[in-house]
């Protein structure tokens, strides 16, 4: 028995051995998101203006005030400073829409976010969860409720934090379960739902009696969106109260008006939690209610317009946690009562230089130890006042601007341009000395962004647009906007363009550009005139354009939910006359022969649900009849990832999606130098496939798992830019190493990858002390990357990077990076620090810190790990700005190297000078019969350190002597020239000759002495049997040095 | 049913490892193992390791020197100018020759405490509980593709570093520290690769540490590294101020001469 059991063990073991090897020998290895996390794409920001915040939260640690606030689509920000300076902390997480965070006040290191933004506009993204993290946020663990997609609320008990409430809204655009109030006692192990009425309806907001926590209220909300409308209030919306920690619930609405209600919005006043307001949505009439009695009963004290205004965007109430009559109503604007709702007034300054204050408010914090502080967060960012709101600092520290759409121009550097939610549209450069500041960033366009574009043939033109197809040209030297909407003639019918109208400038034609209505139109004059082409490209539902009357319960006709549109548009770079037109309701279209005749294509899509959104259609770079397309029907519930590729002109298509990409999709790139380089962004983030699509994976050096909605390829740097909604603009520098990789390549244990030549930085740096408050973006690295591909983590042994120069000098070797996957290791371009001999302090000079650079040209890279080597080269080229003449460069190379040479020189003579002087001093030490001797040493040695002080500054005197020898003149000198690539001046070149001539009069000098007074001091010391002085010779110097 | 079973025993064969290894104390035990083992961890009295470091373009060159059970000293040059960082079990200080002042000067106890924090000569997992630290396991997580398992080390002094050590070698491939600097979190993080072995124990001879997040790291380098040299402890004394200014100069430590201390920098 004992016997046939170890057989059967010893099979198993072999098979187990077999499977284990097979993929070995089929030598294929998947990617995923670590085989390109070396990669780090930029985050360039902006900061300048902001993306709408959902949720603030903070409380005191000690004397400081921590802060978190929830970003809609951005994440969840963490300042331990009042709110000076912000770290991200949900990064990690699937989603970075947030809905609430609390903090727990009895122990402030755990807090929990409830994801899924509640301010649920067309735009809005999903949540996947509650979060909780017991450590500040360093480490996140999902509780729960991973349905609910949008949570509104988190509250937690303020003496037991095993005890939480969740408010739940549920899924916004169909029907489920997971919505309604949830409660845990157990820190989250379990969850109970305590209130819930129907599948359609979710909790909204709610409330607790901080005296008595188990009363609460909870204002449940009826709410459905469709991509053609959006529905607020029914039968089942109200306000509910438990006195019994959520055990029961009992409606209460004495005093509220008849009928159905909408959203509600609650507040208790916490220092006297009888008082209650509600801003409650009824049929056209949405006011401000008020409770002296816990609730029970009503009364409505105001109506004006900030408080009634857009109840289902604007349902929050704050009450100053220290006076029951001071309530604040985040709205359009902000506004304040002083007399327990009777009257509001706005908050913000009317003086002439107030720089103004962002509307759409959604989130305000007060805090409880100082009512004059407030937070306040908006669809533009977060805003601090420490009176009251009468003034407000606008916190520039947070880069949480939601994109839709990217560009660039043709600049050098290139700028990037894009349109955001409700922040206008903006440009901005694709590099900056010392960093991308917010300062670089400019706005060109108003109202909600979408897509802009530089003109190609004019760089002071630029197309931008406000939401409904409201394009503009822009002059950028002057601002001036010119609007070039199309305008329907006589006998048009109105022409229904999309919140998002997309806009698309000709890569055949100069001057031609298209915009998309119902129809598409095309101008060749630069929107000057426009031609229809095309008949109604939609379905032209008539059932599904009643923008007028969206809303449900209060009209909101915002074009937010214009429909049956185009929303996609794409000319094939290989044929002008091929037009691709993508529909909100699910139509893909194509003409060939540039608009006469167009063909419905989506019925050969497999798989597809019919009037799936198309959210991008790419025309192929490489022949006219490919194409690719991403559908989104999120709008209707449906958050599979869609895309296809046709070769024929949309007769056949393939589906590309696998189930490692994640998230509704809302883009596809296609690499303009390899076909099977693929991008798609989606709602969770973005995927890259380098095999035409058969195996994905998500990017996510450090990219966050954020809303991608749109990406460009800067076509002269190769470099990917990245819009995301929620996390301002990314750039992948220099696709040419992803372009390289295949699958041959991923099978290899390493390979050194190509890049694109690297530009010898030119040397620039501002001065500048701006403190901490300010976002500032990565600007591209001054360094000539070295890429390659290692399949395993380098644990053991050396991982070194040598750089050859074309004479096979070894100029400068480089710590290896050891991940996983690709790396990029940057080379500064110079060589070696020059050698400067120790003095009194450094010399100032920027550039003497610094070798020289290099020259321009291919140098050879050896890879070395371990035993191995792998050997490639790189290119570097003079930067494309740099107005030096090649004979300018050449004399600032020679000239640079000279003084690089005679640092070397002196540091030599010093250094040997300081060590024969010790040498001296020891002697003289060890001659103590010896009178004579002694003074002959001891006088030596003197001579010796008044020579090096002739050589180097030897005050001390913390940095301000002023003491300039020639250590420091040299160094100085030598920054001068080392820090401008172009000629030197005159005067460098001739204080060259002058600091030439002093360092030979040294070397000179030393020489005589090493000469004369060593021998005659050696004589004395043999005579007293003692040790001879060795003067260093050059060469054991120059050993030293290696 | 042979085939079922069979699948199910693989499932355990190849599970098993991973299961056992799910504790602290064996994670801590297989890293002590990959190092070398306790007993030639102890054996080490003092450790010197030779080394440049890089911050962009510039460098430095630098020597690191240990002494049991918790002394340290750091010494780099920059443009020929030595400077110094020493701890010597109670207290640090520091030499920051570069604008023109040469004294020693003392450290505050909390830019001490980085220095302190490495000075412990076996690393914060051995003997972690005599020491005062708690140790406990976050989970598995990759460390740029590579899977480690995280621990959590809470150190005595109320500061925590995240230690993540590769489930294949067992050597530690990265680490993020936080300390509380004047009442304010200080995150760094550091990257270890480039293991070699030492007189059977196995360093890491490259490292890169930068603030957590930042795309600025400092590279360090090792060249040499030295086991038992002997190492007096005199080394990591803070020398007495020479008197001001009436002594000659050459009673002051010299810039070029940090080799007349008793621990040489070479430069």
């Amino acid at each position: 028995m004992l016997n046939r059991l170890s057989t059967l063990i010893a099979i198993c073991v072999v098979i187990a051995l077999c499977l284990s090897a097979l993929p070995l020998l089929a030598q294929t290895v998947p990617i995923d998101s670590d085989t390109f996390s070396g990669f780090q794409a930029r985050s360039i920001g902006p900061a300048v203006m902001g993306g709408r915040i959902a949720d603030i939260a903070a409380i005191h640690e000690g004397q400081r005030l921590t802060v978190y606030i929830g970003a809609a689509s951005g994440g969840v920000w963490k300042s331990l400073d009042g709110g000076t300076t912000f770290k991200s902390v949900f990064d990690k997480q699937p989603t970075q829409s947030i809905g609430s965070i609390a903090i727990d006040p009895s122990n402030p290191q755990i807090v929990w976010v409830g994801t899924g933004e509640s301010w649920v506009r067309n735009s809005v993204s999903v949540g996947t969860g509650l979060y909780r993290t017991r450590d500040g946020g360093d480490n996140w663990d999902l509780m729960g409720l991973a349905d609910s997609e949008h949570i509104s609320r988190v509250l937690i008990h303020p003496k037991d934090g095993n005890v939480v409430y969740a408010c739940a809204l549920g899924h916004l655009w169909n029907s489920n379960e997971e919505r309604g109030v949830f409660k845990t006692t157990d820190g989250g192990k379990t969850w109970k739902k305590i209130l819930y009425v129907d599948d359609k309806t979710g909790c909204a907001e709610m409330a607790m009696d901080p005296q008595q926590p188990d009363t609460l209220y909870a204002a449940m909300w009826q709410v459905r969106r469709e991509p053609w409308t959006f529905t607020s209030g029914g039968p089942g919306s109200g306000l509910f109260k438990s006195t019994d920690g959520g055990a029961t619930w009992h409606p209460i609405r004495k005093g509220f008006p008849d009928g159905d209600l909408g959203r509600i919005g609650v507040a208790v006043a916490a220092s006297k939690p009888s008082r209650l307001y509600a801003v409650v949505e009824a049929r056209n009439h949405t006011a401000l209610f008020r409770s002296d009695d816990s609730g029970d009963s009503w009364t409505e004290v105001n109506n004006s317009f900030n408080v009634s205004g857009r109840p289902f965007y604007f349902a929050r109430l704050a009450v100053d946690p220290n006076n029951p009559d001071r309530v604040y109503k985040p709205g359009f604007g902000l506004t304040v009562s002083d007399d327990a709702g009777k009257s509001f007034s706005a908050v913000f300054s009317t003086s002439d230089d107030s720089g103004g204050v962002h509307g759409d408010h959604h989130a305000v914090w007060i805090n409880p130890k100082n009512s004059e502080e407030i937070f306040d967060g908006d669809d533009g960012g977060v805003y601090k006042s420490l009176d009251r709101g009468n003034h407000w600092r606008y916190l520039q520290s947070l880069p949480v601007a939601q994109f839709y759409h990217v560009s660039y121009d043709m600049e050098r550097p290139y700028n990037v341009y894009g349109g955001l939610q409700d922040n206008g549209t903006w440009m901005g450069p694709s590099r900056a000395v010392g960093g991308i500041a917010n300062r670089d960033w400019h706005n060109i366009g108003f109202g909600d962004g979408f897509w802009a574009f530089s003109d190609p043939t004019d760089p002071d033109t630029a197309y931008v647009e406000y939401q409904g197809g409201h394009i503009s040209r822009l002059r950028k030297s002057t601002h001036e906007q010119k609007e070039i909407k199309p305008l329907p003639r006589a006998n048009e019918p109105e022409f229904r363009f999309n919140w998002n109208s997309p806009i698309h400038v000709s890569p055949n034609h100069p001057g031609t550009i298209y915009i998309g209505a119902q129809f598409l139109f095309r101008s060749r004059d630069k929107g000057e005139s426009w031609d229809r082409i095309s008949p109604d490209l939609t379905t032209n539902d008539p059932d599904k354009q009643h923008q007028e009357k969206s809303g449900g319960l209060t009209i909101d006709n915002s074009d937010a939910e214009r429909y049956e549109t185009i929303y996609t548009i794409s000319e094939s770079p290989k044929n002008g006359d091929v037009i691709w037109a993508g529909t909100d309701d699910g139509n893909v279209q194509i003409t060939r022969d540039g608009g006469k005749s167009w063909a419905n294509v989506v019925k050969n899509i497999p798989s597809l649900p019919p009037h799936t959104w198309v959210s991008t259609i790419e025309a192929g770079h490489f022949d006219a009849g490919t194409a690719y397309a991403t559908f989104d029907g999120h709008a209707t519930g449906d958050m599979k990832t869609y895309v296809y590729k046709t070769t024929d002109y949309g007769q056949t298509w393939t589906a590309l999606s696998t189930p490692d990409l994640k998230g509704y999709a809302h883009v596809v790139r296609e690499d303009l130098i390899n076909p099977n380089l693929l991008f798609v962004g989606t709602e969770f983030g973005l995927f890259l496939t380098v095999d035409g699509g058969k195996d994905w994976a998500q990017f996510t050096g450090k990219l966050p798992n954020v809303a991608v909605r749109d990406m460009a390829i800067q076509p002269r740097e190769s470099d990917l830019l990245i819009a995301t909604h929620g996390r301002g603009i990314y750039v992948l520098d220099d696709l040419t190493s992803l372009r390289a990789i295949t699958p041959e390549i991923l099978a290899q244990d390493v390979a050194l990858l190509p890049a694109r030549p690297a530009e010898l930085a030119l040397p620039a740096f501002e001065q500048r002390f701006d403190g901490d408050a300010e976002f500032v973006g990565r600007s591209l690295p001054e360094t000539a990357p070295i890429v390659y591909y290692q399949k395993k983590r380098n644990i053991f042994g050396t991982l070194k990077i040598e750089i050859y120069d074309a004479q096979g000098n070894l100029v400068n070797t480089l710590q290896g990076d050891p991940r996983r996957g690709v790396s990029r290791v940057g080379w500064a371009e110079r060589l070696k620090p020059p050698k400067v001999p120790p003095a009194a302090s450094l010399v100032e000079q920027p550039f003497a810190f610094f070798g020289p650079q290099v020259e321009p040209g291919t140098y050879t890279i050896k890879l070395i790990k371990g035993k191995q080597t792998y050997a490639g080269k790189i290119d570097l080229v003079p930067d494309p700005r740099s107005n030096a003449t090649t004979a300018d460069l050449d004399l600032q190379h020679k000239a640079v190297m000279q003084l690089y040479d005679m640092l070397a020189q002196l540091t030599y003579v010093v250094d040997a000078t300081v060590d024969l002087r010790d040498q001296v001093r020891q002697r003289a030490a060890q001659a103590t019969s010896d009178r004579k001797l002694k003074a002959q040493l001891d006088k030596l040695a003197a001579q010796l350190e008044d020579f090096r002080s002739t050589l180097v500054s030897v005050k001390e005197g913390g940095m301000i002597t002023g003491e300039h020898k020639l250590r420091e003149n040299l160094g100085e000198l030598y920054g001068g020239v080392n820090g401008y690539e172009g000629r030197p001046t005159q005067s460098q070149i001739e204080r060259t000759a002058v600091l030439k001539k002093q360092l030979d009069d040294a070397t000179a000098k030393f020489q005589d002495m090493s000469a004369k007074d060593v021998p005659a001091a050696n004589t004395a010391l043999a005579k007293s049997k003692l040790e001879a002085l060795k003067v260093l010779s050059k060469d054991d110097w120059s050993k030293k040095q290696q | 049913m042979f085939r079922k079973l069979c699948v199910s025993m693989v499932f355990v064969v190849l599970l098993a490892p991973a299961v056992l290894a799910q504790t602290v104390d064996e994670i801590v035990a297989k890293n002590i193992e990959a190092r070398g083992g306790l007993d030639k961890i102890k054996s080490v009295q003092t450790m010197r390791a030779t080394g440049k470091m890089e911050f962009g373009p510039m460098e430095a060159p630098g020597l690191y020197v240990q002494k049991r059970p918790d002394m340290a000293r750091l010494d780099f040059t920059i443009q020929g100018l030595t400077a110094t960082q020493a701890y010597d079990g109670k207290s640090g200080w520091a030499i920051m020759p570069f604008t023109g002042k040469k004294d020693p000067e003392a450290m505050t106890a909390d830019d001490t405490k980085e220095m302190q924090e490495e000075a412990d000569i076996d690393g914060p997992l051995v003997d972690y509980k005599a020491k005062g630290n708690q140790v406990e396991l976050v989970g598995k997580e990759k460390v740029e593709g590579t899977d480690a398992y995280k621990l959590k080390v809470t150190l005595k002094n109320g500061d925590v570093k995240y230690i993540y050590i590769d489930s294949d070698s067992g050597l530690e491939i990265k680490e993020e520290s936080k300390r509380m600097v004047r009442d304010t979190e200080q995150e760094t993080e550091t990257s270890l690769s480039d293991y070699r072995e030492v007189n059977g124990l196995m360093y890491a001879f490259a490292s890169q540490t930068g603030l957590k997040g930042s795309p600025q790291v400092q590279k360090l380098t090792i060249e040499k590294i030295e086991l038992n040299v002997p190492v007096d402890d005199a080394t990591f004394k803070m020398p007495a101020v020479a008197p001001k200014p009436a002594a000659a100069p050459a009673a002051k430590p010299d810039a070029s001469k940090p080799e007349e201390k008793k621990e040489p920098p070479k430069n």
